[in-house]
Order: structure tokens, then sequence, then C-alpha cells
């Protein structure tokens, strides 16, 4: 049994300690706990989704709460089902909120009431107080929280993680060297309350979703490949003469 | 024009001229007669009325129907609920005059034939001889059938159960005026149905908790609520129903009632989820100088579906707990308002736009299956997709630089396009002389700019498809 129908609400809980953060990327997200995902100007915010279903997207079936601001929706839309991972056991709610506060509460809702698998909020912003109880309510029920913030958070926090996200250049097409390929993000981490000495890492990602996998690439790769090279000309030279 | 009693004791009366009111008393005080506010006034009343009766309707201006069958042996008899009406009425302070009838038709007489003080209760099968000696205008009639009526010296109601019908309806004007004349008749006298249509449709279930003194605080409102709560849970319990609906009333003794409703998504009995979705709007109840009734109303039951759950996760159906998920939208509900939990069900479109529909979630489960897999699909999508000044070749090519939100941002690859046509329905050739807007294809490309961001653009409409003018440049979204 894995770890999603053993949190299917009416089954005996095994006592587990939760895993202890380890010293590697992602650095606890998608554990219990509350990590926050912030843009790192304006206009990245996809780049910032992309990571979050990237990161933690994956596998994760059942239930699923988004709470969104109604102020977001207009201004950098909303994430259609076709982007979601396509499993078919899974259903995702969407909470639709008109201030922070009330989408902070309806997130904490979620993650108190057990029906939740993993609760995402897209909030304009967030405060102290509120990311503490979150972060108290994710760990005492062992539901993963995610908040989407804007570039302009700034400010203490009691997530686990703070990460902010920003679009690179993707990565050369192989098929097509005019055509866009893998998104590419560099993400650093701005706050690791787990590992302190982690703060400021800055990791260049790729995401393949063919193979469904984030890695690491080197951030000078950069540009589109170089074109096939002149050996077909010499021999239509030698065709021609 | 209205006059009250102390103005009817000068020798005011209804029908007098406001120039020779004055006359008579130069003092006099009139106010326009304001009928939006009176219209509000007594619909506030007939919801205050629904203690006594669920259905209640407004008859006229000036005037409720109620509808008591069944409900008189709550307060021992006819002759009784009319009195305790009255009295009821007399304390909340509003002049009124109380009958009941058999029909519709012969309350509403025997109400405005009534003398002061009177309450007539005219038991059914007897209207033929309680309504003889009425007057005329208690019929519902129009003013121009009550004038020619008078002019034949017909002026009682029991005049015109002896007169031919031929003969009477062609003295009328229209076959249609003196045919409502012999509908009210008979409408009154019970030999035609006349409709009722009550200002709220009945609820299923009711219980009701009278106080003996009137309530003012908020723990003794909320103290009502839960034996109500817990009442009305075991009588659905009983006939093994849920509800979807509640509402809970609290009448006041000053003829003033206040009311909350909470929703739920599926048919739920539990008490105590109950009582958490009422928690947030129990404070909205008004208690004023005090609540004689409180009242909790059940509606829209349905059969529950049956509470065993499995124990072990492989063997349920879905992947999550359809009762846990329900429980959460309906608290949510409960606090931020209708409508904040939304649930995306695919749309058999094929514009991107509107593939997807939002939905209020109502318990649903949505149907599993993958959705057939198209091109690359953005991680945002923007709901109406918004212009965009383009430079690109001209027929089809990818766009090499374009102004979005006031920013230009330049082109470093492209990849496409993905052609999606409209659907052959939604194109109409537009009538001769007629000017309409035709559905035109889109071609779809995924672009980057020197930033790194990436986006999805389309074109709407293809250069010379001669479905309108030139083709414009929209963004539908971002890739990651």
């Amino acid at each position: 049994m894995d770890f999603a129908t053993l949190k299917t609400k009416g089954l005996v809980r095994t006592a587990m300690a939760p895993p202890a953060v380890r010293a590697e990327f992602p650095f606890g997200l998608g554990e219990p706990g509350l990590h926050e995902i912030a843009e790192s100007a304006y206009g990245d915010r996809a780049a910032a989704t992309g990571f979050l279903l990237a990161a933690i997207g994956q596998g994760v079936c059942g239930a699923w709460v988004w709470v969104r601001q109604a102020s977001v929706v207009p201004d950098m839309g909303e994430v259609p089902e076709a982007a979601l991972p396509g499993l078919s056991s899974r259903l995702r709610l969407t909470v639709q909120a008109r201030t922070a506060q009330a989408g902070l509460w309806a997130a904490e809702e979620a993650v108190v009431s057990g029906a939740a698998n993993l609760v995402i909020a897209e909030v304009e912003q967030s405060d102290f107080t509120s990311s503490r109880r979150l972060t108290l309510a994710s760990m005492r029920h062992g539901v993963p929280v995610v908040l989407v913030l804007p570039y302009s958070c700034e400010g203490a926090t009691a997530a686990a993680s703070r990460w902010r996200l920003a679009s690179r250049p993707s990565a050369p097409n192989r098929h097509d060297p005019h055509a866009p390929g893998h998104p590419r993000w560099r993400a650093v981490i701005e706050r690791c309350r787990a590992l302190p000495s982690a703060t400021g890492q800055a990791f260049d990602l790729e995401w393949n979703d063919e193979t469904l996998s984030l890695s690491v690439v080197s951030g000078l790769a950069a540009g589109p490949a170089a074109p096939p090279a002149a050996a077909d000309e010499n021999r239509f030279r030698l065709r021609a003469g | 024009m209205a006059a009250n009693a102390p103005a009817r004791a000068v020798g005011i009366e209804p029908g007098l001229r406001l120039t020779d009111a004055k006359a008579t008393l130069p003092d006099l005080l009139s106010e326009e007669i304001d009928r939006a506010a009176d219209l509000k006034a007594l619909t506030a009343l007939a919801a205050w009325m629904v203690r006594f009766s669920p259905l209640v309707a407004l008859d006229g201006e000036d005037g409720l129907m109620m509808e008591t069958t069944g409900c008189d042996h709550l307060f021992g008899g006819e002759a009784a609920l009319v009195a305790g009406m009255s009295s009821r009425l007399v304390q909340a302070g509003h002049g009124h005059r109380i009958a009941m009838g058999g029909t519709p038709g012969a309350a509403h007489a025997l109400a405005r034939g009534a003398g002061p003080g009177e309450h007539p209760v005219l038991p059914s099968g007897r209207e033929a001889e309680g309504l003889a000696h009425l007057p005329m205008a208690t019929l519902r009639l129009s003013p121009e059938a009550l004038t020619l009526l008078r002019r034949f010296g017909l002026t009682r109601i029991g005049q015109l159960y002896d007169i031919d019908r031929k003969a009477l309806t062609r003295r009328f004007r229209s076959r249609q005026a003196g045919d409502a004349v012999c509908l009210r008749l008979d409408q009154a006298l019970g030999r035609r149905a006349e409709p009722f249509a009550p200002l709220r449709p009945p609820p299923e279930h009711v219980e009701c908790l009278p106080c003996p003194e009137p309530l003012t605080s908020s723990e003794g409102i909320s103290d009502g609520l839960q034996q109500l709560t817990q009442r009305l849970c075991s009588a659905l319990t009983v006939q093994g129903l849920g509800a979807q609906g509640f509402r809970f009333s609290a009448f006041r003794s000053d003829g003033a009632a206040s009311a909350v409703t909470v929703n739920a998504a599926r048919p739920v009995r539990t008490p105590s989820h109950i009582l958490r979705l009422f928690r947030e709007k129990v404070s909205r109840i008004d208690a004023g100088f005090g609540i004689d009734l409180l009242m909790l109303e059940a509606s829209r039951t349905g059969p529950m579906a049956s509470g065993s759950r499995p124990l072990s996760g492989d063997l349920a159906g879905t992947g999550f707990d359809a009762e846990a998920v329900s429980g959460l939208a309906d608290r949510i509900t409960a606090r931020l308002g209708e409508g904040s939990v939304i649930l995306t069900v695919r749309h058999a479109r094929r514009p991107p736009d509107k593939a997807e529909r939002p939905v209020a979630y109502a318990g649903q489960v949505p149907e599993a299956g993958a959705a057939p897999v198209l091109g690359p699909r953005p991680v945002r999508m923007l709901n109406r997709p918004e212009q965009v000044s383009v430079m690109a070749q001209v027929p089809d090519g990818p766009p090499l630089q374009f102004v979005w939100r006031r920013c230009l941002r330049r082109v470093v690859r492209a990849d496409g396009p993905e052609r999606i046509a409209p659907e052959w329905w939604t194109y109409l050739p537009p009538a001769p002389g007629e000017r309409g807007r035709l559905p035109r294809t889109r071609d779809y490309y995924r672009i980057e700019d020197s930033d790194g961001r990436r986006y999805w653009v389309f074109r709407e409409g293809l250069y010379g498809d001669d479905r309108g003018m030139d083709p414009e440049w929209f963004v539908q979204g971002l890739f990651a």
C-alpha cells in the first residue's frame, strides 16, 4: 500500500515518525509541512506553477484543494485540468476566495478536514501568524501545503522553505532548432528552516515532460543547437560536377 | 384614497377628493400612497405568518391568503386558530380583518365584508348561504363589471344565484367580461378550482419550538437551534432521508421574522455537521424585542447513501473520501458564500478557452478518464484571450515580436501552428442585410521571448478566408 491509500480516511493509521528532511533537492518539498513558492519578478508565475506541478504534482492522487484569490485569475489566468498530471483517481476542488485571509482560512480548513491529500493556496500575501497556523495544522495532519505567492512577498515566515522561481530560456529542441524545448527555470532557496546552510543555493532546473523528470542542468547551456555541419554541401557539389 | 379611523369619525371617507377633505378638516395630514413600501411590508408580514401555516400568498394589494388545511388541529380548532391569529396581530400592532372559508373566493369575500371585530368562520359546503348577503364588490370583479351590475340593480352576491347565465353574459360588452363574472362566482362557491401559489414552496420537514417567554439572548437561540436540529435529524433518520437545505427562522412578537439558510452539497442528517454550518450564520438572527417561536425547516430531502465506509483504501472505488470532501465543501460554502467551491469539468468544445467550464460543486464525482491528448497545453490559461499587436510574416508565419500588456517582447523561438478549426455548427452565414461575427480558424503558436518566458498565442482567422477583416492575434496562456 502506498502513502496515498494509507492516508484515506477511515483506515487505521500507523504511527510513523515524520521522515527527516534530506540535505538535497528538494529539501522537503512534498512532505507534510508548509512551503512557499514565489516568483522572482512579475510574469514568472507560470514558472512557479510549473515548478510546483513538477516537484510535487506527480504521484499525488486523491483530492487536491486549490485555493485561489479571485484577484489572481484575471491577472495570471487559472490552471486548467489539462495541465495537471493525468491521474484517473484525482479530484481537484477549486476554492475561490475574495480576500487573502479567507483563502488562508479555507486552506487550513482543508488541511484539518482530512479530505485533501495536497493543499495549494494562491494568495496575494501571507503573514507570519497564518503561516504558523498552517505549518502546525499540516504537521499534525500530515498534509503538504504549498503557498504560491507573488514577487512582492517579503518578510518573516514560519514556512519550512521559501523558493524563488525565475524563467530561463528553454533547452535546445532536438527536432527543430527554432522551436522551444523543455522548460527551464532557476530556483533559489531563499529560506530553509531545516537546513539553514542551504539558504541562497540556486538550481538551474529542466523539466522533461516525457520522462517526467526534473533535472539539474548547467547554467551555461543556452541557445539553440547548431545546425548540421556543411558535409552535405560537398556531397551536392560532387554530384553536380 | 384611504382614511384611518379618526378621520372617518370626522366624516372623511375614502372616495372624497383631497381638497374637500382638507376643507372639512384644515389640519389634515396626508401622504401619497407608496405601493412599493406597502408590498415590502406585506411580504414581511407574510414571512411572519408562516408560523401559522407554511402556505401563504399575497392577495391583492393589502391582503394575505393562507391555506390552513390540516394546521388547525395544532391550535385547537379553526375558530381558535382564527382568534389566536387575530390576537397575535393585535399584539404586533396590525389593524386587520380575518375570515376563514372553504374556498379562497369565499374567504376573500368574508374578510372584506366582515364587520369590525367579527371573525367569521364558514364551514366548507355552506358557501352559498354564507356569501348571499355580502356586497358584490367583495367578489373580485373589475370596476366596469361592478358598475354594470349595479346598473342592473345587482348589489348582493345572493342576487346572482338565480340569474340565467347566458342572459347575464350577453349584457356585457365582451365575452371575456361576462365569463369573468361567472368564473369568480363559481370560484367563490367552490364549483371551479382556483390555483394557489404560495410565496415559498412548503418545506418537507418542519420542527417548531415555541418559547414560553420572549427570547433575546444568543445562547438561548443557539440552545433552541440545537434542540430543533436533534429533533429534525431523528425525524429524518426514522424515514431514512437526508436533507440538503436547512432554514432556521425566528418569529418575533412584534410581527417580524428573521431567517438564515444553509445548504449542503449532499443530503446530510448529522446534527454536529448541520450545527457547524449554522455556527457562522446564526449571529445574523435579530432578536429584537423577543422571539416567540423558533422553526427549523428541511427542504430538498432525498435518500441518504448508506453509511458504510470501506476500511481499506483499496476497496474504495475512488481515491478520495467523498463524504469528507462534501463536508469540507459545505463548511467552506457556509463561510465564504455560495459558489466558492468549484469543480472544473471538461466540455466537449474545440476552442481551448471553452474546453473546460467551472461548475459549482454539488457533491458530484468527476468522471474518470483521460482527456484526448492534443498538442502541448499551457500551465496557466487566461479566461479571455487578450489581444496583442504582432509583427509576423504574412500569411502564416509565427510572430517575430509582439506587444502584450504594454511591453515589447522579442520572439526568439516559435513552434506551431496547431490549427484548431471552429465547430461546424457554429458557422451560420448571416442573413442578407445582417452583419454577424463568423467563427474563424485559429492557428496556435508556442513562442518564447528573449527573457525566457513562453507564451501560447494564436491568430484568429486566415488571410483571405472571407470571414472578416484581417486576422488578429491573441495571447491564450503561459507555458511553464
